[in-house]
């Protein structure tokens, strides 16, 4: 389904501000499935899902997805393949237009846009049927600006609408973050749903070792734009949350010794 | 009553200005300053064409093309080329300056002779009256401004309804989208450069149909005519929200047209009144600057007022 092979990214290269992203990302993953992305902060969990979706083209390596080679693909082409959910709950909607306006734009993802009016009626019955089992009590403010809403509704109307039509591929990074506990967990409940549901395959990042352990069935740790450790099949179901912390906690190690071997090294031949 | 008529008509005809930079200006959230050039642009072409006998609607139609062409271009040196938006419009509407002399030959074309829009209004509203003057609500009025400002008012209606519809179609939608959030219109597969240039060559368009407009009903071009027009657009703009209060579209669309009208009204009444024409200017100026400012103004004053809680 999704294919990286030898994936690179340098931001600012050959500046003082230059940053190694990616070094070199190798990854498959098989259709329908669900992978969850942990790493620590900087360890290039939004690149790699950036560099899949397009936000940027990559210095080096290959990127299929659904069998297309997309490396050399505009955002807004593949958006006709992925569907997206960011971290900031404002990212995914447009604040001064209606919840419906919103589902419009949403239903002709990756088509043609032409001059028929946006909202046609085929989409609002569908539309009131999928927001009403959301139980937000949202059917009936279909007209209201979007921006009204609290972050938790918009995040899950944001999922909704990056899957009213089936994506390839659902990118999720971080989009619980922001929000309360209780939201958080009805958008996380959300997703689990419709992931099921359509066997969506998924890249899921998060930061929540309870999530990691709970959802998909594959996680892959990142660290230094690598991936570290790749965790699935009966290994990820046994997996507990503990589990997960003696993984972190070999990746400080390993950095504090990092540190101290240039530090060594500065010492000694500068 | 002949001065308040032709005060109505102008304004009816820079409410397509003023639509035009509301889509600039509040969709996109650009001033877009290739106003001043594309507002000229159209009046010349338009000017060009009819003395050379061209049909008034023909020619009017080139002129918006031609202002839609002149947004386009800013909109490439925009996306494209990654140049600032403000100066896009500078660099453009500079250019423009030399276009237009080019295109009119010289700096004013007048439009004694030829057969414009407005001759046709003026002559189709005699034959309809039958006569020089008719009575609208125990008024004498020239016929033929009557039917003039006829004409202006179903001509600018029709292209603020026509914006409304385009609007609420997929592509307008996605192009409001675009003003809104681009990030996440991108991540839905539309093209952002391609909207923001498709929706400077509206509202450009839509500026230069003015100017084409605004030629005829005054009887000459001059390359002189587009100067401080944006501000004007914005002032327009600015009052229609003053007097709808929304910030719907619908809404915005209807107040643009009456925020033109009144405010040339106002300015109509104040030149009456003694106003230096020298001035028009730079009272247009302070008032938007005005507008801009007061809002947030007035929101810190009674902050400051309200006591802590
Ligand atoms: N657009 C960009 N320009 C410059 N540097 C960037 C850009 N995006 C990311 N980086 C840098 O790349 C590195 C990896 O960042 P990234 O956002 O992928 O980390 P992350 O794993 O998502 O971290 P977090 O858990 O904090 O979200 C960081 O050092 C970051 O500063
Ligand atoms: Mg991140």
């Amino acid at each position: 389904m999704l294919a990286l092979s030898g994936i690179r990214k340098t931001f600012h290269p050959g500046t003082v501000n230059e940053v190694r992203a990616l070094r070199g990302v190798d990854l498959s993953i098989e259709p329908g499935s669900f992978v969850i992305v942990l790493g620590m902060n900087g360890s290039g969990k939004s690149t790699l899902l950036n560099a899949v979706a397009g936000s940027f083209f990559v210095d080096e390596g290959r990127i299929e997805l659904a069998g297309h080679d997309v490396t050399k693909w505009p955002e807004h082409k593949r958006a006709r393949l992925i569907g997206r959910v960011f971290q900031n709950p404002f990212s995914g909607t447009a604040p001064t237009m209606s919840i419906a306006e919103n589902f419009a734009l949403a239903s002709r993802r990756g088509q043609s846009r032409g001059l028929g009016w946006a909202l046609s009626p085929n989409l609002m019955q569908p539309l009131r049927e999928r927001i009403a089992a959301l139980k937000m009590g949202l059917e009936d403010r279909l007209d209201n600006a979007i921006g009204s809403l609290s972050g938790g509704q918009r995040q899950a109307l944001t999922l909704l609408m990056a899957t009213w039509l089936k994506p390839e591929l659902l990118l999720l990074d971080e989009h619980t973050a922001a929000l309360d506990p209780k939201s958080a967990d009805q958008v996380i409940q959300l997703s689990d749903e419709v992931i099921q549901r359509d066997m969506l395959t998924t890249l899921m990042v998060t930061h929540s070792m309870q999530q990691a352990v709970s959802l998909g069935d594959r996680i892959i740790m990142m660290h230094r734009g690598q991936v570290l450790h790749d965790i699935r099949g009966a290994e990820k179901k046994r997996l507990r949350p503990e589990d997960l912390l003696d993984r972190f906690d070999e990746v400080r190690r390993r950095e504090l010794l990092d540190e101290s071997a240039a530090a060594m090294l500065n010492e000694l031949y500068i | 009553m002949t001065l308040l008529i032709g005060a109505l008509i102008i304004g009816l005809i820079l409410a397509l200005l003023a639509l035009g930079v509301l889509v600039s200006f509040r969709i996109f959230s650009m001033p877009d300053i290739t106003t001043d050039g594309s507002i000229t642009l159209g009046a010349a072409i338009a000017a060009v064409l009819l003395v050379k006998g061209v049909n008034p609607l023909l020619a009017t139609m080139a002129g918006a093309l031609g202002g839609a062409m002149a947004g386009a271009v800013t909109g490439v040196l925009h996306t494209k080329f990654k140049i600032n938006s403000l100066l896009s419009g500078i660099l453009v509407m500079t250019a423009l300056y030399s276009v237009n002399l080019h295109i009119m030959g010289r700096s004013n074309v007048p439009l004694m002779q030829a057969t414009t829009l407005a001759s046709f209004g003026e002559s189709l509203g005699e034959w309809l009256a039958g006569g020089k003057t008719i009575h609208i609500l125990g008024w004498p009025v020239a016929a033929a401004d009557a039917a003039v400002l006829f004409l202006a008012l179903i001509f600018t209606a029709t292209a603020g309804a026509a914006m409304f519809a385009f609007f609420r179609t997929q592509i307008g939608t996605a192009m409001r989208a675009t003003g809104d959030n681009a990030q996440m219109i991108r991540a839905l597969g539309a093209n952002v450069e391609g909207n923001i240039i498709l929706g400077l060559a509206l509202s450009n368009g839509f500026v230069a149909l003015a100017g084409a407009l605004l030629a005829q009903y005054q009887g000459f071009a001059d390359a002189q005519m587009g100067i401080g027009m944006v501000v004007w657009g914005l002032a327009s703009v600015i009052i229609g929200e003053a007097l709808t209060g929304t910030r719907s579209l619908g809404m915005n669309i209807v107040g643009a047209i009456m925020g033109s009208v009144l405010f040339r009204l106002l300015v109509a009444i104040a030149l009456r009144w003694g106003l230096n024409p020298n001035d028009l200017k730079l009272i247009t100026a302070l008032f938007v600057f005005a507008a801009l400012v007061l809002p947030g103004f007035i929101e810190r004053c009674k902050r400051r007022t309200t006591p802590a809680t």
